[in-house]
């Protein structure tokens, strides 16, 4: 008799997780310095905007139904000169150089020695790589960008297939992947937490399923996930696990999927070495939990339709809850 | 055959005329312009039949699409809500905006046109009525079959931009991608059709004394709106050209495997999707010009000041497609030019805003329902126009870009700004083509409902966009707060639907087109499209001497009516117009037009079933289709350049006028130079694709052939050039020096052809291979477009011969083999244009 | 974390879209009762656990898995997963621990305390065949 054993907690259902909501607005919400400026330049943006239509009204409420003096007034070329040429002209000219210097503080090259991560837009998931100060590839992962706060984190940024795009509005602006090219985004958070990310640029099918999160951690807690996060894989604990590692041998996932410390070297799909730490599966839709590995690995078109991962009606109900086990325990 | 310059102020003194008309002129001009019968509805061609149905059409595709809208609404009300599939969402979004911008918007603006601009300029018809018959038919057909492909499951869903990779062959396969550039080509076909008329009717055919500061607003846009169709509609002409090669041989444009870059796609695709917003926006702009003086009873506040805002409007909007790439990595320093210059764009919408705020200041507006949707209009065309400033700014466009956010802005301009003024429109005009007109009880519902259905659908969304919601997602998790905003959003889509099945109804009830009578003006308007007409327009050609005809010229009306003007029947006996200089607007010479015909339909039907056949992979039938198609074409213009019986024709007060004109001042002349123009245009965009290609890939670029093979090739275009200019020149010398012009047309289009050749086989020799690279896959692209001149100048190596053979060429009437020989010019300088290009550049 | 409250808007908006579902649910003979349980909790639950990865849950609009079988009319079956009972007991440690019950079932055990697993009972009884 064993007793529960699955102990993912509750709040690692990625809609419930602080961080998340759309209230206040993530995009003037924001979490680092990359987004500040953004966000008080849209405020600023708000109000001139409120402040113009209302103009606009007034005078159109005036043109219509003012006093006749009034109207007589406003009705000449005047209006004309000063409300649709001098006005703007002013107006726009010191927004522009407002944005000017901002894209330019903004988009400044990234200084050598900062932390670099590369991640690649796939149909329909995130391939994150950490890099090393030689830009060589250390560590792999999927859907979920771990970060240490307080400092700048070079994004480089690719696509395998079609174009996508890389958006955490709390952390900062979007930025395209694009096959063939190779953009560069920096990013900062300030203080720990998880910020959403999702695709915004349409790459089909299941393009709005295509989320994933940033977790901001304290330096010290981030070189302690590092630290965890570079050793391979967990040897399984208990039969359970151990028959599920013997099923995700027999059953070919290693073909598709890497658990570093195994023989399963597979490059087409997200790196599983440490797939039970995960927030979220599937690209952060669902929460990750052994149920859901089960039901994911089981009949994922059902879950996300189009994903590249086919259904597995193969296996044997006790075969694919041990899997799921076994991949639970990968943390 | 010089032409007389006959002076405007010849035409004051003789008038209006004074005599009394004779009795049988009227019933003579009725019976020519006489309402069809049968089967004789298709084959009508004249503007105010094709301008009913052309704008019938775009409202039908308007409706269509708005369903679409709808069902997605439906979709996103609730969180992973499960109305629609992914997939069938996915088709729905991309059909939904494909529709709207290309099926809807500018054709629909282009009706417009159609419908309004003979009679607002003082013609009978536009110049080339056979044209706009072929281009609508062409239009309808290909966008109901568009349509229809949603319902195989065969519709596109790679959304209205097409972004490759994901339209590629690899990530789109089946032919759902094909029906959407099938569906672009045709709006390709009936917008440049469209164009070409357009510019040639606002510029030649316009009522004597009509001067450039004399033209209506609406008619000014839509020469700018003609003008920028054919400088922005290459570029997309070239794209799609390119993206269907890439998907049916495999020539990698886009592939950066292989050399391309899926970025040279959106440059070509936003260097004519940006300026396409100004092409729609600008005639809907120009009719909120001309219909505000009416509402408020006074003639436009800065007048000339408008005008040029539309000009810098059409200028300025070339310089701001890249404003849709923002987040595509682009260089500092572009990304600054182009914010700039989409902020500078927003100036010349202001100059036009207030403008109207100052007109309506200055009259007493009236709130008909026009006037109802003009005021709308102003509002929320206002404040699409302010979150495009916001969307201009770099950083807030990193934020913004691709999310709801820009989904409210777009619909917030595009509604404001084309939609409202298009409702406007068909309120203010409707009473001149219909018995009745729209009921103003329910208007006033109509509108109420419109107005509130956009705000409670678009206002959320700037918020749905700042919460993080990304566009064009089927569904959303729940947890993120979307659900509020997108439950209003849809349910302000409902009232939005509700209204325009009132305007449905209501159109039921009240429109009655084609009729002996027109309800006529309700607003006591100044312009020539309120005089009093028939199926054959105006009774007689005004002389325009005011901006605001029916205002400054009191018996105008009156005069025209009776005859008293130029053309008050027909002179020659069949459908004519007075062609007149570009910008004095003095009469030239009498524009004799074509009969109604079943040809340019039946034209339309093998165009539409050729591109269809191809889509759908049939190719047997396919090319049966097109040769018939050409057949019908060569037999649409078999009737048009026929033998004249006299050199002269009367047009009252004793004015006397050419019927015959060619070279520069004729019109067909004016045709077919728009045309090359458009042919060069997309020959640039091609040199342009060229050069971005290389620099990205220099590595990739294989040797040229030998330089041996260019020389000869320059020779033979050189050659053929020389022998087309002999021909038109020998054409004009005599009957006998006539037969020998032909000779040298088909000389000249043997030698393009056989330069051609060479240097289609000097590639091949080299080793050079389409699908190898993206350089192979360029420079043969050169080649298929210079192919598709040689095939076109081989068919009308045979249509002279046959003119020749039935004894039609002869030295009086040269305009045949004039347009011919132009063609082949211009077909042997691109030719020798891009084996330049492609040989020397960027050399060995 | 960082603390951030879960908002009033969105609690308020989970309410009604529950008191929403269960009214249409909730029809008038409960097949069995499970007393303190609150079926509108328990649908909270089937979705934050993901439940819906193998189930078609009706009240749950994704996702809609095939794996598992609907639980369509759930609260009027005879027995669960074809083999027990269809008691409160069994069902609510079936939800916390199939194996244990049915060792070759494909069904995982579950991340659910026992109150928690009241609940989504409680919730699984009220769906009938209508």
């Amino acid at each position: 008799m064993s007793r529960p054993t699955s102990t993912a907690s509750m709040s690692a259902d990625p809609r419930a997780v602080a961080g998340l909501e759309g209230w206040p607005p993530p995009a003037l919400d924001p979490a680092g310095p990359f987004a500040e400026p953004v966000s008080v330049l849209s405020w600023v943006l708000l109000a001139m905007g409120g402040a113009v239509l209302l103009t606009v009204l007034l005078a159109l409420g005036l043109a219509l139904f003012g006093p006749r003096r009034w109207r007589r007034r406003l009705g000449g070329p005047w209006l004309v000169w000063i409300g649709g040429l001098a006005f703007p002209v002013v107006v726009l000219s010191a927004l522009l150089i407002y944005g000017l210097s901002l894209t330019g503080v903004l988009s400044q090259a990234p200084a050598p020695g900062e932390m670099r991560v590369r991640v690649t837009g796939e149909m329909w998931w995130w391939r994150v790589a950490y890099l090393n100060a030689d830009g060589r590839e250390v560590m792999q992962d999927a859907n979920e960008v771990h970060i240490p706060v307080g400092r700048p984190v070079v994004f480089e940024l690719d696509a395998a297939d079609v174009i996508h795009s890389f958006w955490v509005p709390r952390l900062g602006g979007k930025r395209d992947m694009i096959p063939g090219r190779r953009n560069v985004l920096r990013l900062q958070a300030d203080a720990p937490g998880v910020y959403a990310g999702q695709c915004a640029e349409y790459c089909g099918g299941p393009h709005a399923l295509m989320g994933f999160v940033v977790v901001a951690h304290t330096p010290e807690a981030f070189e302690a996930w590092r630290a965890q996060r570079a050793a391979p894989a967990r040897a399984p604990v208990g039969p359970l696990a151990m028959r599920g590692a013997e099923v995700f041998a027999s059953a070919g996932c290693g073909a598709c999927h890497t658990v570093r410390g195994s023989v399963a070297n597979g490059l087409a799909g997200p790196d599983l070495t440490h797939v039970g730490s995960r927030r979220t599966l599937g690209a952060g839709i669902l929460p990750n939990n052994r149920g859901t590995l089960a039901g994911w690995i089981s009949d994922s078109q059902a879950i996300k339709p189009g994903n590249r991962m086919p259904a597995y009606p193969v296996l044997q109900g006790r075969d694919l809850q041990a899997l799921a086990a076994y991949l639970e325990g990968l943390r | 055959m010089t032409l007389r310059r006959i002076p405007i102020s010849l035409l004051d003194e003789r008038f209006p005329t004074k005599s009394r008309r004779p009795a049988g002129e009227l019933p003579e001009l009725e019976e020519i312009w006489c309402r069809p019968k049968g089967w004789g509805w298709f084959t009508a061609i004249n503007n105010n039949f094709v301008g009913v149905y052309y704008v019938g059409a775009a409202m039908l595709f308007f409706v269509l699409a708005g369903a679409l809208a709808l069902l997605m609404r439906t979709q996103l009300a609730l969180p992973l809500n499960g109305v629609l599939g992914q997939e069938t969402y996915n088709q729905i979004f991309t059909v939904h905006g494909t529709m709207m911008m290309f099926l809807f918007a500018v054709p629909a603006v282009e009706a417009l046109g159609v419908l309004l601009l003979p009679q607002m300029l003082g013609a009978r018809d536009l110049p080339f009525p056979r044209l706009s018959a072929y281009a609508f038919w062409a239009y309808l057909i290909g966008g109901l079959a568009f349509f229809a492909s949603l319902f195989f499951g065969l519709a596109p869903s790679g959304g209205w931009f097409m972004y490759p990779p994901l339209s590629s062959s690899t990530w789109s396969p089946g032919i759902n991608a094909d029906f959407w550039l099938l569906g672009i080509g045709f709006i390709e076909i009936s917008a440049i059709a469209g164009a070409i008329e357009i510019i040639v009717g606002v510029l030649r055919t316009r009522a004597p004394g009509m001067t450039l500061d004399k033209l209506p607003v609406f008619a000014w846009a839509m020469l700018i709106f003609a003008v920028m169709i054919i400088v922005a509609f290459p570029s997309v002409i070239l794209a799609t050209t390119l993206m269907e090669l890439e998907r049916a041989l495999n020539w990698p444009f886009f592939d950066p495997a292989r050399g391309g870059d899926p970025l040279l796609w959106q440059h070509l695709f936003w260097f004519f999707g940006h300026p396409e917003v100004y092409i729609i926006f600008l005639p809907a702009a120009g009719a909120m010009s001309t219909i505000i003086p009416a509402v408020a009873r006074t003639p436009l506040v800065a007048y000339p000041l408008v005008v040029l805002a539309m000009l810098a409007t059409g200028f300025i909007s070339f310089g701001v497609w890249a404003h849709h790439m923002f987040t595509t990595g682009m260089p500092r320093l572009s990304i600054n030019v182009f914010s700039a210059a989409s902020m500078a764009v927003s100036i010349p919408a202001g100059i036009q805003v207030f403008a109207w705020i100052a007109t309506l200041a200055d009259g007493r507006p009236r709130f008909t329902t026009t006037g109802l949707f003009i005021i709308g209009s102003v509002i929320i065309f206002t404040m699409g126009g302010l979150t495009g400033v916001m969307v201009a700014m770099v950083p807030f466009d990193w934020q913004a870009h691709d999310t709801y956010f820009v989904v409210a802005h777009l619909h917030y301009v595009l509604i404001g700004g084309m939609v409202f003024p298009m409702f406007a429109a068909i309120y203010y005009w409707l009473p001149m083509v219909s018995a009745r007109p729209l009921s103003e009880r329910l208007g006033r519902w109509v509108f109420a409902l419109m107005f509130t259905g956009v705000h409670v659908t678009f206002l959320p969304m700037h918020l749905t966009g700042l919460m993080g919601m990304p566009r064009r997602v089927y569904t959303y998790l729940p947890g993120r707060d979307w659900e509020l905003p997108n439950l209003i959003s849809t349910l302000g889509a409902f009232i939005f639907g509700i209204a325009v099945a009132l305007w449905i109804f209501d159109m039921i009830r009240n429109f009655r087109p084609f009729g002996d009578r027109e309800a006529g003006d309700l607003h006591q308007s100044p312009g020539l499209e309120w005089v009093p007409a028939g199926l054959y327009s105006l009774r007689s050609i005004p002389i325009v001497k005011s901006l605001y005809p029916l205002w400054d010229q009191p018996d105008l009306k009156a005069d025209v009516v009776a005859g008293r003007y130029l053309l008050p029947g027909s002179a020659m006996g069949g459908r004519e117009t007075i062609l007149t200089s570009a910008i004095e607007a003095e009469p030239q010479a009498l524009l004799r037009m074509p009969a109604p015909s079943p040809w340019p339909i039946w034209a339309a039907v093998f165009t539409a079933g050729f591109f269809l056949l191809l889509t759908v992979q049939a190719y047997a039938a396919c090319v049966v289709s097109g040769v018939l198609g050409v057949y019908c074409i060569m037999q649409w213009c078999w009737s048009l350049d026929l033998p004249v019986e006299a050199e002269v024709a009367h047009i009252g007060g004793h004015i006397r006028v050419p019927t015959y004109v060619a070279g520069p001042a004729g019109h067909g002349w004016w045709a077919m130079v728009i045309t090359l123009i458009v042919a060069a245009m997309v020959f640039v965009m091609m040199a342009f694709s060229y050069v971005f290609l290389w620099s990205r890939n220099p590595a990739i670029w294989s040797p040229p052939p030998a330089h041996g093979v260019l020389y000869v090739g320059i020779g033979l275009y050189a050659g053929a050039a020389l022998a087309a200019l002999t021909a038109c020149r020998l054409a004009r010398l005599g009957r006998a020096c006539a037969r020998w012009s032909v000779a040298g047309l088909v000389l000249a289009a043997d030698l393009v052809a056989g330069a051609w050749i060479l240097d289609f086989q000097a590639w091949r020799d080299a080793g050079l291979r389409g699908e190898a690279s993206a350089h192979g896959a360029i420079v043969y692209a050169f080649l298929v477009w210079q192919s598709l001149f040689v095939g076109v100048a081989a068919l009308m190596a045979i249509y002279a011969i046959l003119r020749l053979f039935f004894g039609l060429v002869a030295p009086e009437r040269p305009t045949t083999g004039d347009l011919i020989g132009l063609f082949l010019i211009y077909s042997a300088g691109q030719g020798g244009a891009s084996m330049l290009i492609t040989h020397l550049f960027p050399g060995a | 974390m960082n603390g951030r409250a879960t908002s009033p808007w969105r609690m308020g908006m989970m309410a009604a879209l529950i008191a929403f579902l269960s009214a249409c649910s909730d029809k008038s003979r409960p097949a069995r009762q499970i007393a303190g349980a609150d079926p509108s909790r328990g649908l909270e639950l089937i979705d934050q656990v993901g439940c819906g990865a193998c189930h078609v849950i009706p009240g749950l609009a994704w996702p809609q898995g095939r794996t598992g079988g609907s639980l369509e009319g759930f609260g009027e079956r005879p027995l669960i997963a074809g083999r027990f009972p269809n008691q409160p007991g069994t069902l609510v440690a079936w939800l916390r621990d199939p194996p244990s019950l049915s060792p070759n079932t494909a069904m995982p055990p579950t991340p659910l305390s026992e109150a928690q697993a009241r609940d989504v009972a409680a919730y699984l009884y009220s769906l009938d065949e209508r």
